[in-house]
């Protein structure tokens, strides 16, 4: 998975919040304990040699009362926790039940026998930490051992310890709060651009950043941002003005085209047989023509998105009927208007429409069934695959389309396996991609599947109206 | 069927082929380049129907529709350049009765311009006099006045409208049958067209046109009159 920007800013944050604490901390622990254990020593050394000193006195006076001695010491030494044990003629005398000879580790009882003071710090089996000083009294023959508890110092570390570690986690989470803060902080800015995206995207062109409002830091980006969207801005409207003047001017000549052959369409008889095969093969194109810009030009409008839908409430089975009345007529291809069969339940049903838009449909499917298909052999009304949902079926008589095509034979100018098959006077190319355009802003949709003997039927899908919820006036 | 007609179109060669087409339909034909000179030209010598381009240079075609408008009750149909925009509603309202879509078929332009000049029906079928509100229609007469004798002035359109609505006081008719018998359209026909002849009526007959007390529409089937 990959860490957003954000994210990482925060981890970078907490990670250098955490070492930073597990350093300062760690520091602060060792030191401390450094100076404690020092201090706890020394002090320990000192209380030893005093008794080694009180120890030989006794002996040299000839005391043998050794338990005597050492508890008088340990009451002397009121105030710490600490034990005697006397080595005196090759026998071993403690002070306390909580201390015996064994307690007292090997090579430092080795090595102060031998004739030389130490000390050392260690942890017991019970894991209680000790201080042991070991005095040689030569003058007696004797060692002096004295055991100091440190357990109150270990209880005062292990809270200083856990202090410390309460408050690493505590600045750890801060480091984390403090990243999420720093990175949203910093990104703000990114958002603002990246909304304003979203809102030119949408179509809102004249959104652009304040560059009063912006980071003095990110100003360049703001900059060439608005720079950016500028840009764009003129060269959308640029491209919406190109057009529609292509438009303006494509319609004006073939509106007059249009006429004059209108004109010499009605005069037809009195022209030469040679002249009106021309005349014919002329007015063929020139509708051919007409039908080219038109699609061109209705597409250009869905792509600027300056289509306007009128949507209104019919019944769906008398629109079918009649798109498929006017399809027929309007089909160069000659031949019987296709039987629609409306299934019972979807008799009564309305939809909300563009009744001329819903015949640019039919028409599309009826002329792409004529090409391709060998025409229309049914169209169905039925209810749709979702509730509240009609569907409109037309079949046709052809080879079908296999399923790999069936999305691409919306696209535009999509030349499939039926390329080969293109005819005289075939379509724009532009016929199915503009119905799937139609059934969209009519809130319906097209798809195009296998019919039961093997041809390809389309299916027109669009929104049952419930009652009354028709746009429009009526 | 004969009648003349004023083409306002800035575009020559459009309007020769127009005039060329509409001739051979048998209408007598009068062109102007220019609003201006459309204005003058009817101002000189009224026609039954006027054709105006909706984009004309100087004067645009929705402000000459509305300055022919404001003298005469002429059968007004504009030309534009789609059909699935605001311009059409826009053109409607500004006075004109009808709408042709560029590149036109001039077959289809004269159907519209005979439908828009057909007097009201046979008058075995047209309604007697009727009386709603304060208002009196007299079909026959071709006027529609206060009881005070005040004529309100409507387009001949607008007029047929009224009298295809007052010859079924009540019952609703559909936007396809008004389109059909006013207009002469079949099922494709615009229902803009009955939409906003119906919005310009209300403001001539109703009190308040929005809140009609007599011209009602009935949501999902049509509109109908209530006397």
């Amino acid at each position: 998975m990959k860490l957003g920007i954000g994210a990482r800013i925060t981890a970078v944050f907490g990670l250098g919040a955490l070492v930073l604490s597990i350093f300062m901390g760690g520091l602060s622990y060792f030191t401390t304990r450094h100076f404690l254990l020092a201090g706890r020593e020394s002090a320990a050394q000192h209380q030893a040699f005093a008794n080694a000193v009180l120890v030989r006195s006794n002996l040299l006076g000839g005391d043998t009362g050794y338990v005597t001695l050492l508890a008088s010491i340990d009451a002397g030494d009121a105030g710490t926790d600490a034990h005697s044990v006397l080595y005196h003629g090759g026998k071993s005398y403690v002070s306390s039940l909580g201390v015996n000879a064994s307690s007292i580790p090997v090579r430092l009882r080795r090595e102060v026998l031998a004739g030389t003071a130490a000390t050392q710090t260690y942890r017991t089996a019970q894991g209680t930490a000790e201080i042991v000083v070991g005095v040689p009294v030569p003058s007696v023959q004797a060692a002096y051992f004295e055991v100091f508890n440190l357990s109150d110092l270990d209880h005062t570390l292990r809270i200083l310890g856990l202090t410390l570690f309460v408050a690493g986690i505590f600045t750890t989470l801060l480091g984390v709060g403090l990243g999420r803060f720093a990175s949203e902080r910093s990104l703000r800015p990114l958002a603002d651009v990246s909304r304003a995206a979203g809102a030119i995207a949408s179509g809102e062109l004249d959104t652009r950043l304040d560059p009063d409002a912006a980071d003095p830091d990110l100003l360049g980006l703001t900059n060439s941002f608005n720079a950016m969207v500028d840009q764009l801005q003129e060269r959308i409207e640029r491209e919406a003005r190109f057009n529609s003047d292509v438009s303006h001017e494509l319609r004006s000549p073939l509106t007059t085209l249009a006429a004059t052959l209108e004109v010499l369409e009605a005069e037809r008889d009195q022209l030469a047989p040679r002249s009106q095969r021309a005349l014919l093969l002329l007015g063929a194109d020139l509708r051919r023509f007409q039908r080219l810009v038109s699609d061109l030009l209705e597409m250009s409008r869905v792509d600027a998105g300056s289509l306007d839908v009128f949507l209104e409430e019919v019944n769906v089975s008398e629109l079918v009927q009649r798109s498929v009345e006017a399809g027929a007529r309007s089909l160069d291809v000659s031949g019987p208007t296709p039987a629609v069969l409306v299934e019972d339940a979807v008799r009564d049903w309305h939809v909300g429409v563009d009744k001329r838009r819903f015949e640019r449909v039919m028409a599309n499917l009826m002329e792409n069934a004529a090409h391709y298909g060998g025409g229309v052999t049914e169209i169905t009304v039925r209810p749709g695959g979702q509730e509240e949902e009609v569907e409109v079926t037309v079949d046709d008589a052809g080879p079908g389309i296999q399923s790999g095509e069936r999305t691409k034979v919306f696209e535009r100018f999509y030349r499939g396996s039926a390329a080969g098959r293109r005819g005289a006077g075939t379509g724009s190319g532009l016929g199915l991609a503009l119905v799937a355009e139609h059934m969209r802003v009519m809130h319906g949709g097209v798809h195009v599947e296998s019919s039961p003997p093997g041809g390809a039927r389309f299916v027109l899908s669009l929104p049952v109206l419930n009652g009354h919820e028709a746009e429009g006036d009526v | 069927m004969s009648g003349r007609i004023l083409v306002v179109e800035d575009d020559e060669r459009i309007r020769s082929s127009m005039r060329l087409a509409l001739e051979g339909e048998g209408y007598e034909v009068k062109d102007a380049a220019s609003g201006e000179e459309g204005l003058d030209l009817f101002a000189e010598a009224p026609t039954d129907v006027a054709l105006i381009d909706l984009m004309l240079p100087g004067m645009d075609g929705f402000e000459c529709c509305r300055a022919l408008r404001r003298n005469s009750a002429v059968p007004i149909i504009i030309v534009t350049a789609r059909a699935d925009t605001h311009d059409v509603v826009a053109g409607l309202e500004a006075g004109a009765d009808d709408y042709v879509t560029k590149p036109f078929v001039a077959k289809e332009l004269a159907a519209r311009i005979r439908a828009l000049l057909r007097r009201a029906r046979p008058a075995e079928e047209e309604p007697g006099a009727l009386t709603f509100g304060d208002l009196q229609l007299l079909p026959e007469q071709g006027v529609l006045r206060h009881l005070n004798g005040e004529e309100v002035h409507c387009t001949r359109t607008e007029f047929r409208l009224l009298c295809e609505l007052a010859a079924s006081p009540n019952k609703v008719l559909s936007r396809e049958q008004l389109l059909d018998r006013v207009w002469g359209y079949d099922y494709f026909g615009d229902g803009r067209l009955v939409d906003v002849h119906i919005r310009r009526l209300r403001t001539k007959v109703e009190a308040d046109p929005a809140v009609p007390q007599h011209i009602l529409t009935v949501r999902g089937m049509g509109y109908k009159l209530v006397p």
